[in-house]
C-alpha cells in the first residue's frame, strides 16, 4: 500500500509529500516529492547588484538565514581577492555559532514533537528563546538579521551586549546538560531512536550526506575545519559518531552545542580591536565558496561582471540529506511512526531544497544542476 | 441559549492550521516559537496543528508558488465553517523580495482565498502574531458562526 503524507499534515512543518510504501505497519521504501515552495531565487539574482541580492540570499531559508549571507559575502570577497577585517571575521563566527545553536535546538525539538515527547519539546524551545535574545541583542533582529555585507559586517558590538551574551551562554551551558541526559538515558527515547533509520558510512558517502547527518554516520567532515577564521584563530574539533541511527543524529546535534558555546566564549574573550568593514572593489569573474551551515555544507557559485551578477547557483545541504533519508533510512522501518521520527531526525528544511526539474520530452526527467544548465 | 453556548466555546478553543505556501520559513519558525513556554500559545486556548479539516484559523505564510495556486483553494474549502484566514508576513501580502522579475510567485494570497487579517513584517515578531490572532479570531469566528446559522 502507498501511504501519502502531506503536503499539509500534522507531522510535517513544511509542505512536502512523503509517499511511504507499506506492508501492514512496516515501511518498505519511501519516495519524496518536493517543489511546493520553489520561488526562483537564483533567477531573480541575475542582473542585480550584490546589495540587492544579499537580501534574497538571506531568504533562501529562514532557519539558517545567517550562513547564506555570510557565504554570499565571502564569495564576493573571494572574487575580489579580499578578506574582511579580523574583527568582522570574529563577529561572523559569533553570529554563526549563535545561529547554529538555535537551529540545532529547533531541529531536536521537532524530533521530540514527532515522537510525541511534549516535555522535551517544550524544554528545547525554552532553551532556544534566550539564544534568540542573544541574536537580537547582537544584530537587532530575530530571524532575518541582515548582518553581513561584502567586506565585513554592518554594525559594531558594544561591550555590554557581549557581556550579556556571555551571561546567556554561561546559563545555557549549565541548564542544557540536564536535558541531554534526559534524552541520552531515557529508556523510552532509546526505544524510539536507537537502531531506527540506520545509514552506514558507505551509504552516507553514496548519498553525499553532509552535516550532522553525515557526521552521525561516521563521515568526519566539517567545513569549519578549513575555514580560515576557525583554522587560524580558534580551537575547534570535529564532532562525529559511528552509529548512524536516529539517536546518533540527535546526539550529534546535541554534542555540537557545547562546542558552539565554547567557540562563542573564545570569540568574546579574544575579540580583536579594529575596523568592522572595509571597502571592497568588486572584481569580475567567477567564484565559489563553501561554508558549514547548521545542516551541512552550503555552496555559492557566482559569476559577476564587477557590478551585476551574471549567474548564481546555490547548493544547500538539505537536498542531499533528504534524498539520503528517502533512499537509505526509510527502507524496512518497523512502523510508520518510526519512519516519521527518522525523517524528523534528518532536520529537513524544505524552503532551501527547491530545484527546477527539467523534463526532457524523450528521455524523461533530468536532474537540474544549477542555473548554468540553461542555455 | 444554544447560540450563547456556542459563542463561548468558539471563543475559547481556536484550532490553527499553518500553511506555508512558499516562503523562506522564517515566519513558520516564529509560529513554532510561539509554542514555547515563554509565549505559551495554549494558555489562550489556541492550539496549533497542521490539519486543515479541524481548523478554525488558517495561517497562511509564503508567497503562493505555482504548485499552491490550486491547492490553496482546496485547503481552504476543506476547513469547516466558520473559518478565518490570517496572512502572516510580507510574503502573502505583497510577495516580499520574491515578487520581482524572474520570481515564480503569485502573491498576494487574497487573489486566491478571502483574507480576514494581515500581519506585516519579515518575519513579524511572535508577540505580534499572537496579538493579531487574538484580536481577530475569537470575535470573528463567533460572528461568522452566527451568520451561517
Ligand atoms: S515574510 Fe519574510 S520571513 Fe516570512 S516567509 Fe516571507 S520572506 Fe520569510
Amino acid at each position: 500500500m502507498i501511504l501519502p503524507i502531506g503536503p499539509i499534515h500534522p507531522a510535517l512543518k513544511e509542505p512536502l509529500r512523503l509517499k511511504l510504501k507499506t506492508q501492514g505497519e512496516r515501511v518498505i521504501s519511501a519516495e519524496i516529492d518536493y517543489g511546493y515552495v520553489h520561488r526562483g531565487i537564483e533567477r531573480i539574482m541575475v542582473g542585480k547588484t550584490w546589495q540587492k541580492s544579499i537580501y534574497l540570499a538571506e531568504r533562501v531559508c529562514g532557519i539558517c538565514s545567517y550562513i547564506h549571507t555570510q557565504t554570499f559575502a565571502e564569495t564576493f570577497e573571494k572574487i575580489s581577492d579580499e578578506r574582511a577585517p579580523l574583527r568582522a571575521q570574529y563577529l561572523r563566527v559569533l553570529t554563526n555559532e549563535l545561529d547554529r545553536i538555535q537551529s540545532h535546538l529547533l531541529a531536536n525539538s521537532t524530533f521530540f514533537k514527532a515522537v510525541e515527547h511534549e516535555t522535551l519539546f517544550m524544554y528545547m524551545l525554552h532553551l532556544r528563546e534566550p539564544v534568540m535574545d542573544a541574536i537580537e541583542l547582537l544584530t537587532g533582529n530575530r530571524v532575518n538579521m541582515g548582518w553581513n555585507v561584502v567586506g565585513g559586517v554592518r554594525m559594531d558590538v558594544k561591550d555590554v551586549h557581549l557581556q550579556q551574551i556571555m551571561t546567556i551562554m554561561n546559563k545555557l551551558e549549565v541548564e542544557y546538560q540536564k536535558y541531554v541526559e534526559m534524552y541520552e538515558q531515557g529508556p523510552l527515547m532509546g526505544l524510539r531512536s536507537k537502531k531506527v533509520g540506520r545509514m552506514t558510512k558507505e551509504e552516507a558517502i553514496k548519498a553525499r550526506a553532509v552535516g550532522p547527518i553525515g557526521r552521525a554516520s561516521g563521515l568526519k567532515h566539517d567545513l569549519r575545519e578549513d575555514h580560515h577564521t576557525y583554522r587560524d584563530n580558534l580551537d575547534f574539533k570535529v564532532i562525529w559518531r559511528k552509529e548512524g541511527d536516529t539517536f546518533a543524529r540527535n546526539m550529534n546535534r546535541f554534542d555540537e552545542i557545547p562546542q558552539s558555546i565554547s567557540l562563542i566564549k573564545q570569540v568574546i574573550e579574544n575579540l580583536p580591536e579594529g575596523d568592522i568593514r572595509k571597502k571592497v572593489e568588486i572584481g569580475a569573474g567567477f567564484g565559489e565558496w563553501r561554508n558549514e551551515a547548521p545542516r551541512g555544507e552550503v555552496t555559492y557559485m557566482i559569476e559577476t561582471n564587477g557590478n551585476l551578477i551574471n549567474n548564481a547557483s546555490i547548493r544547500t545541504p538539505s537536498i542531499m540529506n533528504i534524498d539520503a533519508c528517502a533512499k537509505y533510512m526509510l527502507k524496512d522501518v518497523a512502523t510508520v511512526s518510526d519512519a516519521i521520527a527518522a525523517y524528523a531526525s534528518v532536520d529537513p528544511c524544505i524552503a532551501c531544497v527547491e530545484r527546477v526539474v527539467i523534463v526532457d520530452e524523450k528521455g524523461g526527467e533530468k536532474q537540474f544542476q544549477g542555473i548554468f544548465d540553461i542555455k | 441559549m444554544l447560540d450563547a453556548l456556542k459563542d463561548i466555546i468558539r471563543k475559547s478553543s481556536i484550532h490553527v492550521c499553518l500553511v506555508n505556501s512558499g516562503g523562506c520559513n522564517g515566519c513558520d519558525i516564529e509560529v513554532v516559537a510561539l509554542l514555547s513556554p515563554r509565549y505559551d500559545l495554549e494558555q489562550y486556548g489556541i492550539y496549533v496543528h497542521n490539519n486543515p479539516r479541524e481548523a478554525d484559523v488558517i495561517l497562511v505564510t509564503g508567497a503562493v508558488t505555482e504548485q499552491w495556486k490550486e491547492n490553496l483553494r482546496r485547503i481552504y474549502t476543506k476547513a469547516p465553517e466558520p473559518k478565518i484566514v490570517v496572512a502572516l508576513g510580507n510574503c502573502p501580502i505583497s510577495g516580499d523580495v520574491f515578487n520581482q522579475e524572474g520570481g515564480c510567485v503569485n502573491a498576494p494570497v487574497s487573489d486566491f482565498i478571502p483574507v480576514d487579517a494581515e500581519v506585516s513584517g519579515c518575519p513579524p515578531r511572535p508577540s505580534e502574531i499572537l496579538e493579531a490572532i487574538l484580536a481577530v479570531a475569537p470575535g470573528a469566528i463567533a460572528a461568522k458562526g452566527r451568520q451561517k446559522e
